[in-house]
Parts: C-alpha cells; sequence; structure tokens
C-alpha cells in the first residue's frame, strides 16, 4: 500500500519568527511580523532590502566550533531543526538501525554565505586563500550530509530541488519511502539563507520581491490588492516522519498524519505560472484523491502566497476550480507574510503551522490582508481565528510552474 | 615564537581545540581525529606562516607534531 498514512511524530522549526515550537507558535498566533531592514551588510541599494532574518541562531546551537566553520549558515539552521525535531519524537539515535534512516530535504539556492566569502578570496588571495571545505559547504545537498554524517545516518536520502517547492516535495517522497517499507524512520523538511549579499541580488532579479522598503512589516501582502511582491526570510523547517504502526508502538504522541500528496508542472513559462491554475488544481486533486477524500472533507487551506498578481490569482482559480461552491466557506491564510518566503523551506515551515494550527484549534492570520484580491475566498486575516481543523491542504509552488500539495489529518490513532 | 609552539597556535587556531589537547608525537588523525580536509587548511596554514612549500604528501592527517615541526625547520634551515 503506497498511500497509506504516515506519522509526524517530531517538529523542528528555526525561523525569524522564532527557534522551537513554543516561542515560535506564540509569535504567529499573535499575527506579528518578523520583517526587518537588512543590517548585516550594506543591502540599501538592493531593490529590495528587507528579509525576515534570524539573528540569534548561535545561542540554539549545538555543534562544536569546529563543525561551524565547515559549514554554511543553511546546513546549520538544518542541523538545529534536525535536532529540535528528535527531541521532540523521543528518538535516541543510537538504538536505531542507521541502514533505514533517511533525510529528506529540500532547498532552492545553496549555501551562498560559505560560497561568496569563499570565491571573494579567490580571486583576491588565488586558490590557496580557498576553504579547503569550500567544495562541501556551499551545494544544495550539503545540509542533508552534514545531518546524515552528525546523526549516523546511513539509510536512503535525496535532497530535492524544486525552487520553493523543494521542501514541500521531499516530505511528499518522504512519505512515498515509508510506503514501501524501505525505511523506519525519515527526517523529512527543508533550509535556506537567502539573505546574503549575491542570493539577495539573485532574489531581487527575479524581479517578484516587494520595494516596500520603508514599511518592512507591511511590505509582504499576500492576495491583498496593494500586493508589490513577496519578501524572503532564512530558516528551517524539519519534521520527524514514520509509520503510523511504529509511532503507535514507540508510544509516542503523533503530531499530525501524512495523508496526501500531489505534484504537477505547468510547462508553461520559465518564471511565471500557468494563470488559469489548472495544473494546480490537477495537483490538490491528485493530493485528495490519494488521501481518499473528498474536497468536502477540507477545513483549511495553507496558501502558497507570492503576493504577486498571476501567482496569486492562479492559486484563487484553482482553488474555485477544485472546491466549487465551498472555495468561499474554506478559512484560507498565509502566515508567511510574518516572517517571508523562506523559498526552498518555505512548505515545510507552512505544514508545520498547519499543524500547531490543528493542535490549537486557531487558524493563524494572513498579515497585510486588507482588501482581498482576488475576492471570493474565506481569508484569515489580521487576526487569529478560532476554527477546528481535521483536515487541511498545504500548497507550494516554485518557479516556472511546479505545483505541490500535502493533505495533512489530524493526529490520532488509527 | 618557536617553531613549535607556532605550529601549536596554527592547530589551534584551525581546530578550535584547546591547547592541552595536543600532543606532540600522537598523529593528528588518532589524536584529534584531523580529517583530510582539515589537512589540506593546515598545509595551507603553514606555508602561508613559514613562507615554505610543502609537498603534497609531506604532511598528512598522520603527521604528528614533532613530525611537521622537523619538516618545516629543514626547509627553514636550507
Amino acid at each position: 500500500m503506497n498511500n497509506r498514512k504516515v506519522a509526524v511524530t517530531g517538529l523542528g522549526i528555526v525561523t525569524p519568527s522564532g527557534i522551537g515550537r513554543r516561542q515560535f507558535w506564540a509569535n504567529i498566533k499573535a499575527g506579528r511580523s518578523f520583517i526587518k531592514d537588512i543590517k548585516r551588510f550594506d543591502a540599501s541599494k538592493y531593490p529590495s532590502h528587507i528579509a525576515g532574518q534570524i539573528d540569534d541562531l548561535e545561542e540554539y546551537s549545538h555543534l562544536s566550533p569546529r563543525l561551524l566553520r565547515k559549514i554554511d549558515v543553511f546546513s546549520h539552521m538544518a542541523m538545529i531543526a534536525s535536532e529540535l525535531a528528535l527531541k521532540e519524537a523521543e528518538i535516541d539515535i543510537q538504538k536505531e538501525d542507521p541502514d533505514l534512516l533517511g533525510i529528506f530535504l529540500g532547498n532552492a539556492i545553496g549555501g551562498w554565505l560559505y560560497a561568496e566569502t569563499e570565491l571573494r578570496d579567490l580571486y583576491i588571495e588565488g586558490r590557496k586563500g580557498v576553504s579547503p571545505y569550500m567544495a562541501s559547504a556551499w551545494f544544495p545537498a550539503a545540509p542533508q550530509g552534514q545531518v546524515s554524517i552528525y546523526y549516523g545516518i546511513k539509510g536512503f536520502s535525496k535532497t530535492v530541488i524544486a525552487d520553493r517547492a523543494g521542501s514541500l516535495m521531499a516530505i511528499g517522497y518522504a512519505r512515498k519511502t515509508l510506503n514501501k517499507g524501505k525505511l523506519n524512520m525519515i527526517l523529512a523538511g527543508g533550509m535556506e539563507a537567502p539573505v546574503t549579499p549575491y542570493a539577495l541580488l539573485c532574489c531581487n532579479t527575479y524581479g517578484a520581491l516587494s520595494k516596500n522598503n520603508a514599511n518592512p512589516q507591511s511590505a509582504y501582502r499576500p492576495f491583498d490588492k496593494k500586493r508589490d511582491g513577496f519578501v524572503i526570510g532564512e530558516g528551517a523547517g524539519i519534521v520527524i516522519m514514520e509509520g503510523v504502526e511504529r509511532a503507535l508502538k514507540r508510544g509516542v504522541k503523533i503530531a499530525a498524519l501524512i495523508s496526501g500528496y500531489g505534484t504537477t508542472c505547468d510547462g508553461k513559462d520559465r518564471i511565471e505560472p500557468d494563470s488559469s491554475g489548472k495544473e494546480l488544481s490537477r495537483a490538490i486533486n491528485m493530493a485528495l484523491l490519494d488521501a481518499g477524500i473528498t474536497p468536502a472533507d477540507i477545513d483549511y487551506i495553507s496558501l502558497d502566497g507570492l503576493a504577486y498578481d498571476i501567482w496569486d490569482k492562479s492559486e484563487a482559480r484553482a482553488i474555485e476550480a477544485v472546491f466549487g461552491n465551498r472555495a468561499g466557506d474554506i478559512p484560507v491564510s498565509c502566515p508567511k507574510s510574518m516572517f517571508g518566503n523562506l523559498l526552498g523551506a518555505s512548505g515545510a515551515v507552512d505544514l508545520i503551522i498547519t499543524i500547531l494550527a490543528m493542535e490549537h484549534n486557531l487558524i493563524p492570520p494572513t498579515l497585510n490582508l486588507d482588501e482581498p484580491d482576488p475576492a471570493g475566498l474565506n481569508y484569515v486575516r489580521g487576526k487569529a481565528k478560532e476554527h477546528e481543523i481535521n483536515k487541511a491542504l498545504v500548497i507550494s509552488r516554485g518557479r516556472g510552474g511546479i505545483n505541490s500539495v500535502l493533505v495533512v489529518e489530524r493526529g490520532k490513532e488509527q | 615564537m618557536e617553531t613549535k609552539d607556532k605550529i601549536k597556535d596554527i592547530l589551534v587556531g584551525i581546530l578550535k581545540i584547546k591547547p592541552d589537547e595536543l600532543k606532540e608525537d600522537g598523529k593528528l588523525y588518532d589524536d584529534i581525529g584531523v580529517d583530510s580536509t582539515e589537512a589540506v587548511e593546515i598545509i595551507t596554514a603553514l606555508e602561508k606562516a613559514f613562507n615554505v612549500e610543502l609537498g603534497d604528501k609531506e604532511i598528512t592527517k598522520f603527521s604528528s607534531i614533532n613530525d611537521i615541526e622537523k619538516i618545516i625547520q629543514a626547509k627553514l634551515n636550507k
């Protein structure tokens, strides 16, 4: 059976809104914005120079200074998120069979802080000025390698590069892999560290970033008429996934169940999505079918919300196509408006928020959504809203029209 | 500063360890787990600090501090 439900038993969250579930949820439910001016380097000349940033990563680190010299900050974030998730899931890694442990992570751009610094040294000092760790620090699969070395993970593992959809896709594949009986447990999610001079430049070149630098906290406005693009953020979201039977046997709390996954490509344009949202709606239907449920069963939708015309409109169209008359009833929101779009890590963080929303029967809001555009969806905006969620959809999309949709259900016994 | 102390300073700086973790006659790999990439970093730093050229296999992760001192000292005396 490839479409069984898989248990999520631990959440590891590292974001501008907080590190660890308690601090993170307190800020998310309160609807606080953590978008600020970029100060760690001179970004003032960039068209968009605001971002969700983590300034106190070191305080949460369990890594030695010797190891930290060898890795980029995006690996560091993944290591902290992994440690938090494993602790919450009550995993004693020494007692696991390493051959049956896997790690599936999504990332979009790689570890540019390390790469930029070393490339500068290459041009100034020549080849001997470059750290020999450069080769193993910057590339997108580096966090997968570092986490697996640290915990001795030796089973089938993968890094998924699918622009912003990478981490949700990694979680979808992790479920499939667990259902094939290949592994006992998977650390799944993603990490991204785009607040560096070159990475920020690339994000700016993409052209979809908000230029509302004067008002950082109200710059990211998904589905609002006055939107002018998204705001980037940095961080990681990693969850522990395992078979439901194994989780029950271990006697650990099942935070949620992953029950369906769908993915499609628009195949239209190098950058933009298909404006009709047709392929996204197909991915939603695919995920619902995989979960064995119908649109009537969904209580909440976590939106991708790029705050860019064609993206928001096509997302709304896809939801309307699938849910018909119910599209105006189901609460939807885009909480990443509080801390920025974590690109390749955004889907995993959205999943974690959705799980926390289920636990607390509270839908976190979309910030800055004053005048809905397009209208017609039941946007939760400004303030969190009490609502029981038993089954939810998480939507994550990437450049050029990568559509990824996950069905998540309240954690309970089968 | 004595050659040996300078070598130790370099190792402490690169490996972020305490000076008393270093043993003069043990292999870097055995005593403090130096891997081949760290060895490359150490060799580059030694070349810079002592202004010498080190061949590919003169110093490896299996060298000891005493071995390194001998090699560097021989080059400095030339």
